[in-house]
């Protein structure tokens, strides 16, 4: 029984990976080559989010709550809310679409890459899945709870985020800066 | 005269698909893949004049040109990897090594669970060998389409269409073939139609996709900073250790 299931899986599987390579080939038939340029700019984007460091700060700042809490009515409070409510998701929502914008050029120049490692290409698959469950976990809870409650959750993900850069930053201190140096020399064959 | 019109219908897109992969010029581009064709319509025009003429011999005739079927089946999947990563040389030098791990891997362990059987005729031995074989190269043909999918492979409109068709063609047989090998189903008449009917199908969107020679998706420009991984995991590092420190700042209380 368990044979017949792992086959039926296997055949629904491959059903729905042709079906999204369909999706991608019919989203991308126009597209150019992704350059370094594409993959800079992704970056800027995903940076951009984050220029009002401070605003986005003050969405989550439990001070506006106790201010409003004292000297607004009940309307206000729950206008207050609503509002906070909406930039925060937005601003959950506009990080994970250039999180996995980034991801996805990255995924497309490691595919033009000569010696793409396994490894890292593991485990950033593994972080970038974690980020994704942490982040649509924020979300949810943004919208259960409003943004002050789900603060220490924000907090959280915060750490697992941490964690999860962190990788990046090990990784990054052990890369060769000769080897990229020569990166921007043209290649030798 | 339903299964003949079948036949009938199978027989002429195969024929149509050859013809036009020869006009077109795309015989030489997809050499494994028209001997699969031509291979498929050599034997059901035999497995037809045998099925009228000699009834005793058509199953035996079926299941011994059903392992020629697979294995070039497995040529056409070879084909399928290699024209969609051609631009690609590192994902498809590390592709290739996980391919053939799992490859040993699974034949392994569908050789073991094939002699612990055993088998009580020459023709049933064939059957399970070809079915064990089938689930093999579907499991190889998952891996690759979930590559292509993660790596954002660009296709082409004729190896996009020839992949979806084979994987429409393997996926569904794979699972009517275990629903046949279940015991009592062996005889059951709708699972043995679903099989030319998928089949038909699989041939519409080859001939269709496969009509007249598209355009290849272009090769990255040489660039050694775009194909320098070392750099460009980096970068991508950097961004999100950035973006982690970023976050951090913003959301901690």
């Amino acid at each position: 029984m368990s044979g017949l299931v792992s086959i039926v899986l296997l055949g629904t599987l491959i059903l729905i990976f042709s079906g999204r390579l369909l999706v991608q080939w019919s989203r991308r038939s126009h597209a150019q080559v992704v350059t370094i340029e594409d993959y800079s700019q992704a970056r800027e984007a995903l940076d951009s989010v984050f220029v009002e460091t401070a605003a986005i700060k003050r969405i989550f700042a439990n001070e506006d709550m106790e201010f409003i809490s004292q000297a607004g009515t009940g309307d206000v409070q729950r206008f207050f809310l609503k509002e906070r409510k909406r930039l925060a998701i937005q601003w959950v929502r506009m990080t994970q679409k250039q999180v996995a914008h980034l991801m996805d050029l990255h995924l497309k120049l490691a595919s033009y890459t000569y010696e793409p490692s396994p490894r890292s290409e593991g485990r950033l698959t593994v972080n970038h899945v974690c980020f994704i469950l942490a982040s649509n976990g924020v979300s949810v809870f943004l919208w259960l709870f409003g943004p002050f409650k789900a603060v220490r959750i924000v907090a959280y993900t915060v750490r697992a985020a941490e964690y999860f850069c962190s990788e990046f930053r090990l990784r990054l201190e052990k890369i060769d800066p000769v080897k990229l140096g020569s990166a921007r020399q043209p290649r030798s064959l | 005269m339903e299964a003949n019109l079948i036949w009938l219908g199978g027989a002429v897109l195969e024929a149509v698909l050859l013809f036009r992969g020869w006009k077109a010029g795309l015989l030489s581009r997809y050499k494994f893949f028209y001997a699969y064709v031509a291979w498929v319509l050599l034997t059901q025009s035999l497995g037809f004049w045998f099925y009228k003429h000699n009834p005793s011999s058509y199953l035996t005739l079926y299941w011994d040109t059903q392992l020629v079927t697979v294995a070039a089946s497995y040529a056409v999947c070879v084909e399928i990897f290699k024209s969609a990563l051609r631009h690609s040389p590192g994902v498809a030098r590390d592709a290739q090594k996980l391919l053939l791990v799992v490859f040993v891997a699974a034949l392994s362990y569908a050789a073991s669970d094939f002699f612990h059987r055993g088998f009580s005729s020459v023709a049933r031995a064939a059957a399970d060998l070809g079915a064990y074989l089938s689930y093999v190269e579907a499991l190889l043909l998952l891996l690759m389409l979930w590559l292509f999918g993660r790596y954002r492979i660009s296709f082409g409109r004729n190896l996009l269409g020839l992949t979806l068709g084979y994987s429409l063609w393997v996926g569904i047989d794979v699972v009517i073939l275990v629903l046949l090998f279940l015991p009592g189903n062996g005889a059951s008449v709708g699972l043995r139609r679903l099989a030319p009917l998928v089949f038909l199908i699989t041939l519409m969107i080859w001939c269709a996709s496969l009509w007249s020679s598209q355009p290849e998706p272009l090769p990255p420009a040489e660039s050694a900073i775009d194909r320098d991984y070392a750099l460009l995991a980096a970068k991508t590092r950097a961004a999100l250790a950035h973006l982690s420190a970023r976050v951090g700042r913003t959301l901690r209380p």
